[in-house]
């Protein structure tokens, strides 16, 4: 089954692109931070030079191995779904799940390899790039050196691994077996998650404003809050699509193909709302602390400047993370529905009529994961700027949840009509008759 | 874009001739490889008849009928639907140009799977920004014997019911003519008589032209006559044909083509 795997690779290497991509990512960023232990573990490092970079590498490391879990996740999950006929195909000819599943596995942890080994070198690079920003900010001392070494080799190659055979695992045994079973399991989490989420949200009015850790409760329990309404995404969104009418054919459309394909865009929704909620709760909380600190008139101390370097390191981690998968997913789904395009061109859909459907639909999706993200969002930041600074909605919040909703808007309408449009330039004809 | 009565309501009478070809050709690939699909077809269907076109794989028959309804453009010739030219255009001019005048049913029948029969049903009138009378379609629905399951998905109904959805989708427009691309080719003999009778019903009750590829005699010979088609040219006309004059015809097909030569 390895050969089958090896060889429907190397047949349709553009299939596996967008998982070799978020593998590949994945082990950069991993590799990158945990570069830091490395060099911190490296001979003559003071103290504060080492506990600056242990902590960046430990933070971003988490988060990291978290984030390329869910994005080999989220593109193997497509992947196999989209294969749905070709493994069909082969459990006719005489494959047992067991072999389809060693092929699926065998299929991920190749590209998983491939990914990582391509990683290493641009790892190198960004240690090195972060070793010189801390530097330059006096966080490190100038004289530590830079070293690649086994705890970067080892973890970025060991977590890209293991998340692409988990996910390939995950995602094969739910196309082979369906999945209502785990339902109940996925509610109980959800709740569990909001429940931990209020508590450590709640958590911050306990604290003084000069707390050090004050701004972890807030920038957790909107994580978790986030989370919690990223597993209930496919009945909050089904729940918004039965209070909601769209005027015109399209409209009408969208609406009902949103419904009937509420779980297979949960994966799209969970993006949106981590994605706005984790984006503005960190960039928000970071500029209040930093204005209460110019106010105050005290220099920032070392800890303080290597809490915002993290900040703004995990937003952009997390922004390039969200986008490529949600460019990745929508790109897939949408490609995906060429057959269907077509039926409905051949129904006498207009192009334009086909592609107004998909912007309302991605148009949808941003709106509901918007407002579940900016409800986490703001679950974190108003109980955070209430001890911190008195007020209770900072000024800073509008732009910054404003500049992160184009974001979301943008790649998400974007991609989907972008890709659309492509899809629109085969026939209706061929379309309908080309095997799905 | 189009020549006459562009801006013609879809109810005003209809033209004494539902389709009309000219010298229609269409070539597909180029200079070596180009391969002549229709070599200068003409011909014209009277309103309120049903029509098989038949012949050999290749010969032609659903660049024929993609041309005749306007889903793809023929290289030269005049495809009249209903009295009314149509004319290069866009995408959206076509599909503008084939709604209320084309319905279609196809083989695989083209239904979409996220909206229950009813939807399917009225979903040419709401894209074409109809009013959607529920009521008519629900009486067609009943018609083709569909009454009763009104709520439900198209992967949950056998090919011949969804076959008779596709019918009434393309009955519910009231178009001046039905396309029908092997509307049988996928179902039982049983199913497929259901549906012929149900194309048959269409002409002579509600006065609809069809026109229907075929390459199965048995379907042909539910038609009021057969085009033969053979290498992109008509190769003969049968009336008031039968399923046995069908087949002989059909197996000497080549012969004429030959002695034609």
């Amino acid at each position: 089954m390895f050969t089958l795997a090896l060889r429907s690779i190397r047949q349709r290497p553009g299939r596996f692109l967008a998982t070799l991509l978020s593998a590949f990512l994945g082990a950069a960023i991993i590799m990158t931070f945990n570069s830091m232990h490395d060099t911190a573990a490296g001979s003559g490092v003071d103290s504060v030079s080492s506990n600056t970079l242990t902590t960046a590498a430990s933070v971003v490391g988490g988060y990291g191995s978290l984030l390329v879990f869910f994005a080999v996740a989220s593109t193997l999950t497509v992947n196999v779904r989209q294969r749905a006929a070709e493994l069909e195909l082969l459990r006719c000819s005489g494959a047992t799940p067991a072999q389809l599943k060693r092929m699926v596995v065998g299929e991920a942890l190749a590209v998983a390899l491939v990914g990582a080994a391509l990683a290493i070198g641009p790892a190198m690079l960004g240690g090195r790039a972060l070793l010189d920003l801390f530097q330059d900010s006096g966080q490190v001392a100038e004289s530590v050196d830079y070293s690649f070494g086994p705890i970067a080799l080892l973890t970025g190659v060991d977590i890209t691994l293991v998340a692409a055979v988990g996910a390939a695992f995950l995602a094969v045994r739910r196309a082979t077996r369906g999945q209502r079973r785990r339902a109940r399991a996925r509610t109980f989490l959800a709740y569990a998650t909001l429940a931990t989420g209020t508590l450590a949200v709640c958590s911050t009015f306990l604290m003084k404003a000069t707390d050090e850790a004050l701004m972890a409760p807030p920038a957790y329990g909107a994580i978790l809050l986030s989370v919690g309404f990223a597993l209930l995404a496919p009945r909050l969104l089904k729940g918004l699509l039965d209070r909601l009418a769209l005027s015109g054919a399209s409209g009408w459309l969208a609406v009902r193909n949103l419904r009937e394909r509420a779980g297979e865009l949960a994966g799209i929704l969970m993006s949106l709302i981590l994605f706005t909620a984790v984006a503005t709760t960190t960039l928000t909380v970071q500029a209040v602390e930093s204005d209460e600190v110019a106010a105050s008139g005290l220099v920032k101390s070392v800890d303080a400047k290597n809490l915002e370097t993290l900040n703004f390191t995990v937003v952009g981690i997390i922004v390039v993370f969200v986008c490529v998968m949600l460019v990745n997913s929508l790109y897939a789904a949408t490609t995906y529905r060429s057959r269907e395009f077509g039926q409905q061109r051949l129904a006498g859909a207009t192009p334009g009529q086909v592609l107004g459907m998909v912007g309302a639909e991605g148009l949808v999706l941003t709106v509901a994961g918007v407002f579940f993200g900016t409800v986490a969002a703001l679950a974190g930041i108003v109980p955070f700027t209430v001890v911190r600074s008195d007020a209770v909605l900072p000024g800073q919040a509008v732009g910054i949840w404003l500049a992160v909703v184009s974001v979301a808007a943008a790649v998400t309408v974007g991609t989907g009509l972008a890709t659309a449009r492509k899809v629109l330039r085969t026939p209706a004809t061929e379309a309908v008759t080309l095997a799905a | 874009m189009f020549r006459t009565g562009s801006r013609r309501r879809h109810d005003t009478g209809p033209a004494a001739e539902a389709l009309r070809l000219v010298k229609v050709t269409k070539t597909y690939g180029s200079d070596d490889s180009a391969v002549t699909a229709l070599d200068g077809v003409t011909l014209g269907l009277a309103r309120g008849t049903f029509t098989a076109v038949m012949g050999p794989s290749g010969s032609g028959k659903s660049t024929l009928l993609q041309c005749a309804a306007g889903l793809d453009r023929p290289d030269h010739g005049i495809v009249v639907v209903d009295g009314t030219e149509l004319t290069g255009g866009t995408e959206a001019e076509l599909t503008k140009f084939r709604r209320g005048r084309v319905g279609f049913v196809f083989q695989q029948y083209n239904l979409l799977d996220t909206l229950t029969v009813a939807q399917n049903t009225v979903l040419p009138l709401r894209l074409a920004g109809r009013r959607v009378d529920r009521g008519r379609a629900r009486e067609i629905l009943t018609q083709v014997g569909l009454g009763d399951r009104l709520g439900h998905r198209p992967d949950q109904l056998s090919g011949g019911q969804r076959q008779r959805v596709a019918i009434a989708r393309a009955l519910v427009c009231e178009p001046r003519v039905i396309f029908a691309d092997e509307p049988t080719g996928a179902l039982d003999t049983r199913s497929a008589r259901t549906v012929l009778r149900l194309l048959q019903e269409a002409v002579r009750v509600h006065g609809r032209t069809v026109v229907m590829v075929t390459h199965d005699p048995v379907a042909a010979s539910y038609a009021d006559s057969v085009l033969f088609l053979a290498d992109g040219r008509l190769a003969g006309r049968l009336h008031a044909p039968t399923a046995d004059a069908v087949a002989e015809r059909l197996a000497h097909l080549g012969d004429d083509v030959t002695a034609g030569v």
